[in-house]
C-alpha cells in the first residue's frame, strides 16, 4: 500500500486495472488496446474475458488518464466499448505491453457480434494486383467480415467458427499471431492458399469452374441474361440484371412472385460509393449514411424516373430497395458486371433465406440456371436488413444481416431467464435475462417447417452463445400461432401476452419505460383479450398494465386467413356492415355474403390494416394481392400532397373505449367522381387525423402527453409523417421505435419487456 | 299410419309405434332380416376373428346432395369395419326421432338406409326407435352398431406405419364436408358439389391382399389432416402430404371463398391408406381399376425427420397442418 501511495503522490508510475465491456470482441479491440498502450508508452497486458476486455497497464498517472480517454474516443469503428471499472492496483512491473490469452471469467457480459461489410483497407487490397489477396472473395480483417453467421460458440475464436475447417497457411498464421497486424486474431482470416473457395455450378453442365474462373463464369451468365443463385454472408441471393425486363420477369414467374418489389445491389462508385445509386434514386443524407454504414442494409429510397432500371423491379411503387455490395464477393461481382443487379433472398416465399449448398440446389432448382457456391458454411441464416425513412429518421422494416442480433436493455429485470417466441409473421425470437434482451435476426413467416427449424436453432444458439438457459417461455396469446403451439410443447413454464400489449410494451421498453403512455397499435390482425381480432387500438398504461382506450368500429370479416391476400373481403365486409352492397365485389354468386350473413367463418375485427386494405380495394380496384399490404403500398405511392381529412365520429362504448366510426370514409373512398390520388390522400389524412382526435380525447380524460406508435401500419410514411406532425403540433411527445421494427418482428422484444414489467410489479 | 308427422304416440309402445315399425322400418329393411317381434336376433359368424364397432349420426340437414343420414348410418359404421380389415355383416339400428318429423322424410331416410345396407352387403338384425319431444332432436338421430369378420391377410393398424411408407387416397377430398355445409347453411348455391358418401368395401378388399398394407382409415370428421396428425401422435413419425391429393374444382372454389381448408373437411366414402413404398404403385393401380377408386392418387409419405404434418404445396412451399382447433381464428395479415 505504501508503495502505491508513494507512486501516486510522486506522480510516478502506477498500475491500473481497467475492465471494458460493450461491443469489444470480434472487432479488433485488443490489438487496438495494444497499439494504443505502446503509443502512450505504457506496459502491461490486455486480455479477453468472457464478454469483457481486461487491461492491466503501468505508466505515469497522467498518461494512464489520457490512455483511458483514448480507449473510448479512438476505438475501432465497429467497437462500442464502455469502461466498467478503473482500479489502482498494486504496482506491477512489466517489460512491455502484450496481449495475453483469453481467460474464462466469472462475469460474462457477452455480445455476439453482427456481420459486417468489407472495410476500405480490405477493399484496397482486393483491388491491388500486387496483394496476395488480390481478387480473393473472402478477404477480411478485424474491422470487417462475417461474424454472427459463422460463430458456432463463444468465446469468438477461430476453432469456434465455421472457419475451423480451414487451417491457416503460414502467412495467414503470421498475420493472425502478430499484434501489430490488422489481422491479429481476425478469426475468419483467409487467403487463396488456405481459405474458402468459390465453385460455379451450372444446372446443365455440372461443375464448370472453380475459384476465379467461377466468378467469371457467373458474371458471364449474368451478362447473358441468366438468373444465378449466389451464396453470400447470411444466405443465397437470386441475382440477375436489374435493367433487363425479360430476365426480371422470368425471375418473377419462376419464383411465383408477381409483384413484390425486388432489392437492387449497386456497384460501389465515386467518393462515397453512392454515385451509381444516385443515378437511380434521390438520397437524403440519412439514407446515404445508412447505405454506407457497416451494416450495409437495404434502404428504401425514392426512385428517380430517369434511368434504365427495368420497370418490373419495383412496379407501382415510388421507392426502390437499394443496397451496396457488403462482402468482397459481392464487390467483385458488381464490379465485374458494372450494372445494378437484382439481389433478392433465395427462399421459398416466407421462409428463411437458404444457406446450404445442397438444399439450395434442391429447393430452388426451378428458379435459377446456375449457382455460385462457396465452401464456407453459413452456420445460421441472416436475411438482409431493410430500413425506411419515416419522420426524417431511419427506421427498420426488417432486422437481419448487419443489424441483428440486436441487444437492448430493459427498464425492468426478468425474474428468470426468458425466451420470447414472437408472433406468427416476420418471426424473431428474443432471449432475455436480468435487464438484457437479445433479439434474433428476421426468421420468416412461422407456418413452414424451415422457419420453425431455424427458429429452434436460433433459440438454442442464443442460449448457448450467451450461456443462458431459459426457464420460461413467453408467447403470443393466439392459440393457432406456430410459436404458441411450440411453446406449449416445451417442458418450460409458458406465459402468454396479448398481441397488442406486446406491441405497446415494445415501444415503451425501447424508448422510455417510465410514465403511463398512450400507444397506438395499428396492424393487420392480432388476437385481443375480448376474443375479437384487434389492430386499430390504442392502449393506455405502462408495460405490465395496459388497457384499451381507443378502437375502431368493428366489422365481421369472412373467410378466415384469406383476408390478408384478398382485400376485397375487407371492402365488402365494411359495406355489408352498413347494409350496403359493393358493386365491384368479386363474390359474384353471393357465397361469401351468405357466409357473412350466417356468421360462418367470420371474425370480428377492428384492425386498421384491414381498413387500409379496403381503401386500396375501393380506390385501386385491388381485389386480390400477392403479398401482404400490397394494396396499401400502392395507395401510399399514389399520394402526392396533404389533403383535408374526412372526420370520423368518436363515440365511447359501454367498456369506456373511444370507438371511431369509419363509415364516412367508406362513402368518400367509393366516390368515383373523385380522382384516385385525391381519395388516397384524403384517406391517409383522415386516418392520421383520427390518431390525433383519439389522442386528444384520451389526454382530456387522463392527462397523458406522450404517444407511442407501434404496429405494421405505421411503416406507412405518408400516414406516419402526418401523424407525427399532427401530434407534435398539438404538444404531444411521440415515440416511434428506431432499433426494432414496429411490425411483428418487434413482438418478441415486446413480450420480453411486458413479462419483465409484470415480474417487477409483483 | 294416420298422421303425416311423428307424434309422441309413435314412441309409446302402442299401436302407433307398431305401425311405424311395420310400415316404415320393416317394410324397407325386409322381414327376413329384421324380426320385429323377437327380443333378440341370432347371427351367424363363421369366424373366430370378429370385429364390432358403433357410431352415432346427427348430420344436419338430414338430406343433402349425394346422400342422407340413413345412408351415412350404414356407410359410417360399415366403413369403419372395412378399414379395420373386416367384412361387415350385420348392423343394429337405433332411431331417435323428433316429434314433428314428417313421415315422408323418415320413409325416404329408412329407404336410403336399406339401400345402403344392401349395397354394403349387411343385414340390419336388430333395432329400436324412440321419439324425442319437439325441440330435443334434430329431426332424427341414428346410431348403428356393426359386426363383421376379419378378412384374411394383414391386420392393418396405425402402429404398423413405418418411416418411408407411402400414403394413398382413394379419391378427392372435402366433397362430403362441403356438400353438407352448403346444404346446411342453405346457400342456395347451384353447383355440383355432392357428398362422396358410399361404401368403401371394394377399396379395402382390393388392398387386403397386399402384405405391405400397413394402415387404412376413412377420413371422416377432421379430414385427412386429422388422420395424418393421428399417425404422428401414434407413431412419433412425420407425415408429408403431397400436392397430388385430388380436390375437385367446385370444392376448392367453395373452400377458397369461405376460407376453409379441404384437407380438414370430412369424406364419407374415401380411404386413406398407408402401404409399403415398394407396393405403393401396385396398390394405387388396384384402386384405380375400381369405379370408386378411379381418382385415387398418391397422398404423401411417412418421414422420420419432422414429427409434424407438413403439406407440400404445388409451388414448392411447405406448411404445417396442425391439429384442428375448435374455432380457428385468422392468424395472418
Amino acid at each position: 500500500m505504501a508503495e502505491i501511495a508513494r507512486n501516486v503522490v510522486d506522480g510516478l508510475e502506477r498500475t491500473e486495472r481497467i475492465v471494458l465491456s460493450g461491443h469489444v470482441q470480434g472487432v479488433g479491440f485488443r490489438p487496438f488496446v495494444y497499439r494504443l498502450a505502446k503509443q502512450h508508452g505504457l506496459t502491461g497486458r490486455v486480455r479477453n474475458q468472457l464478454g469483457a476486455v481486461e487491461v492491466v497497464a503501468t505508466g505515469p498517472a497522467a498518461e494512464l488518464i489520457r490512455f483511458e480517454q483514448d480507449l473510448i474516443d479512438r476505438s475501432p469503428p465497429l467497437a462500442k466499448p464502455a469502461i466498467d471499472s478503473v482500479d489502482v492496483v498494486e504496482y506491477q512491473h512489466f517489460d512491455a505491453f502484450e496481449i495475453s490469452a483469453s481467460s474464462a471469467s466469472e462475469t460474462p457480459r457477452i455480445f455476439v457480434p453482427q456481420d459486417f461489410f468489407m472495410c476500405d483497407e480490405c477493399r484496397a487490397e482486393l483491388n491491388d494486383p500486387g496483394d496476395r489477396r488480390y481478387r480473393y472473395p473472402f478477404i477480411n480483417c478485424t474491422q470487417c467480415g462475417p461474424r454472427y453467421t459463422l460463430i458456432q460458440a463463444l468465446p469468438y475464436d477461430r476453432p469456434n467458427t465455421s472457419m475451423a475447417a480451414f487451417p491457416l497457411c503460414p502467412e495467414c498464421e503470421q498475420e493472425y499471431r502478430d499484434p501489430e497486424d490488422r489481422r491479429f486474431h481476425a478469426e475468419p482470416v483467409a487467403c487463396p492458399a488456405c481459405g474458402p473457395q468459390l465453385e460455379f455450378h451450372d444446372k446443365k453442365a455440372g461443375v464448370v469452374a472453380a475459384a476465379d474462373q467461377a466468378l467469371d463464369a457467373a458474371i458471364d451468365k449474368l451478362h447473358h441474361g441468366h438468373i444465378v443463385a449466389v451464396k453470400g454472408i447470411g444466405g443465397y441471393h437470386l441475382v440477375c440484371d436489374a435493367r433487363d425486363y425479360t430476365v426480371v420477369d422470368e425471375l418473377r414467374w419462376r419464383k411465383h412472385r408477381p409483384a413484390k418489389p425486388l432489392a437492387v445491389m449497386f456497384p460501389l462508385e465515386g467518393e462515397d460509393g453512392l454515385d451509381r445509386v444516385r443515378q437511380y434514386a434521390d438520397l437524403s443524407t440519412a439514407e446515404a449514411a445508412l447505405l454506407q454504414s457497416p451494416a450495409r442494409p437495404i434502404v428504401l429510397v425514392a426512385k428517380n424516373g430517369n434511368n434504365d432500371l427495368a420497370r418490373n423491379v419495383a412496379p407501382g411503387l415510388a421507392e426502390l430497395g437499394a443496397f451496396l455490395p457488403y462482402s468482397p464477393l459481392h464487390s467483385l461481382l458488381l464490379d465485374g458486371i458494372d450494372a445494378p443487379l437484382v439481389a433478392t433472398s433465395a427462399n421459398i416465399s416466407g421462409e428463411p433465406v437458404l444457406t446450404d449448398n445442397d438444399e439450395v440446389e434442391t429447393r430452388i432448382a426451378n428458379v435459377v440456371d446456375s449457382f455460385l457456391h462457396h465452401d464456407r458454411p453459413i452456420v445460421r441464416p441472416a436475411d438482409d436488413s431493410v430500413y425506411r425513412r419515416i419522420g426524417g429518421a431511419m427506421h427498420p422494416i426488417r432486422i437481419g444481416r448487419g443489424s441483428a442480433p440486436v441487444e437492448l436493455e430493459l427498464p425492468w429485470r426478468q425474474s428468470v431467464p426468458t425466451l420470447a417466441v414472437g408472433g406468427h409473421m416476420k418471426g424473431t425470437v428474443a432471449l432475455s435475462w436480468d435487464d438484457r434482451v437479445v433479439v434474433s435476426p428476421h426468421i420468416g413467416e412461422m407456418d413452414s417447417p424451415r422457419s420453425l427449424k431455424v427458429f429452434e436453432q436460433v433459440a438454442n444458439d442464443l442460449q448457448h452463445l450467451y450461456g443462458i438457459t431459459a426457464e420460461r417461455i413467453v408467447c403470443d396469446a393466439h392459440p393457432g400461432y406456430t410459436t404458441h403451439r411450440w411453446a406449449r410443447r416445451q417442458a418450460l413454464r409458458v406465459e402468454s401476452v396479448w398481441h397488442h400489449e406486446a406491441h405497446a410494451s415494445a415501444v415503451i421498453a425501447e424508448l422510455d419505460g417510465g410514465e403511463p403512455h398512450l400507444v397506438f397499435t395499428w396492424d393487420g390482425v392480432g388476437l385481443g383479450a375480448d376474443g375479437t381480432l384487434w389492430g386499430g387500438e390504442a392502449l393506455l398504461g405502462i408495460p405490465g398494465d395496459w388497457r384499451r382506450v381507443c378502437s375502431l368500429r368493428t366489422f365481421r370479416l369472412p373467410g378466415g386467413d384469406k383476408a390478408g391476400r384478398e382485400p376485397w373481403r375487407s371492402a365488402a365486409a365494411m359495406h355489408w356492415a352498413c347494409d350496403k352492397q359493393w358493386a365491384a365485389c368479386p363474390d359474384t354468386d353471393g357465397l361469401a355474403y351468405a357466409a357473412w350473413r350466417k356468421d360462418l367463418n367470420c371474425a370480428e375485427t377492428s384492425a386498421a390494416g384491414r381498413v387500409f386494405d379496403a381503401a386500396a380495394a375501393l380506390v385501386l380496384g385491388k381485389t386480390h394481392v400477392s403479398f401482404e399490404a400490397e394494396g396499401p403500398m400502392y395507395l401510399e405511392a399514389l399520394c402526392q400532397e396533404p389533403a383535408a381529412p374526412v372526420g370520423m365520429p368518436l363515440e365511447k362504448d359501454a367498456s369506456g373505449t373511444w370507438r371511431a366510426d369509419w363509415r364516412p370514409l367508406l362513402r368518400m373512398l367509393g366516390d368515383e367522381s373523385r380522382d384516385r390520388a385525391l381519395r388516397a390522400e384524403i384517406f391517409h389524412a383522415s386516418m392520421a387525423r383520427l390518431v390525433l382526435d383519439q389522442a386528444r380525447a384520451v389526454r382530456d380524460e387522463h392527462g397523458v402527453s406522450t404517444v407511442g406508435l407501434s404496429g405494421g401500419v405505421f411503416q406507412n410514411r405518408v400516414l406516419t409523417d402526418q401523424v407525427l406532425e399532427l401530434l407534435r403540433g398539438d404538444g404531444f411527445e411521440v415515440l416511434l421505435p428506431s432499433i426494432l421494427p414496429v411490425n411483428d418482428a418487434g413482438l418478441s422484444f415486446g413480450q420480453a419487456a411486458e413479462i419483465a414489467a409484470r415480474d417487477s410489479r409483483h | 299410419m294416420e298422421d303425416d308427422r311423428i307424434s309422441l304416440a309413435h314412441g309409446n309402445g302402442g299401436r302407433f309405434m307398431r305401425e311405424l315399425i311395420e310400415e316404415v322400418f320393416a317394410r324397407h329393411l325386409g322381414a327376413d332380416e329384421l324380426d320385429v317381434l323377437a327380443d333378440a336376433a341370432p347371427i351367424e359368424l363363421n369366424s373366430s376373428d370378429v370385429l364390432i364397432t358403433t357410431d352415432g349420426f346427427t348430420v344436419q340437414p338430414l338430406e343433402f346432395p349425394g346422400g342422407d343420414i340413413g345412408g351415412l348410418a350404414v356407410h359410417g359404421t360399415t366403413n369403419d369395419l372395412a378399414v379395420a380389415g373386416a367384412k361387415p355383416l350385420y348392423l343394429t339400428l337405433n332411431a331417435f326421432i323428433e316429434e314433428g318429423l314428417e313421415v315422408e322424410v323418415l320413409d325416404r331416410i329408412v329407404a336410403s338406409l336399406a339401400a345402403a345396407a344392401r349395397e354394403a352387403g349387411v343385414q340390419v338384425k336388430a333395432g329400436d326407435t324412440k321419439v324425442l319431444r319437439r325441440g330435443e332432436g334434430g329431426g332424427i338421430y341414428l346410431a348403428t352398431t356393426g359386426v363383421g369378420v376379419r378378412l384374411p391377410g394383414v391386420k392393418p393398424s396405425i402402429h404398423n406405419v413405418r418411416d418411408g411408407d407411402v400414403a394413398l387416397i382413394s379419391g378427392s377430398v372435402g366433397d362430403h364436408g362441403t356438400a353438407v355445409m352448403l346444404a346446411r347453411e342453405d346457400f342456395g348455391l347451384k353447383g355440383d358439389v355432392r357428398s362422396d358418401a358410399g361404401p368403401v368395401m371394394a377399396l379395402t378388399e382390393a388392398l387386403m391382399p397386399f402384405d405391405g398394407l400397413r394402415f387404412m382409415r376413412d377420413p371422416t370428421r377432421g379430414g385427412i389432416a386429422s388422420i395424418a396428425n393421428e399417425i404422428v401422435r401414434a407413431t412419433g413419425l412425420g407425415v408429408r402430404l403431397e400436392a397430388t391429393i385430388p380436390v375437385k374444382d367446385p370444392v376448392q372454389a367453395v373452400c377458397d371463398m369461405l376460407g376453409y381448408d379441404p384437407y380438414y373437411l370430412a369424406c364419407e366414402g374415401r380411404v386413406f391408406a398407408v402401404v409399403d413404398p415398394g407396393q405403393a404403385d401396385a396398390a394405387l393401380a388396384a384402386w384405380q381399376a375400381l369405379p370408386s377408386g378411379k381418382d385415387a392418387a398418391r397422398a404423401g409419405r411417412i418421414t422420420s425427420t419432422d414429427q409434424r404434418v407438413i403439406l407440400e404445396t404445388p409451388l414448392g412451399g411447405e406448411r404445417f397442418l396442425e391439429e384442428l382447433e375448435d374455432d380457428p381464428l385468422p392468424r395472418i395479415c
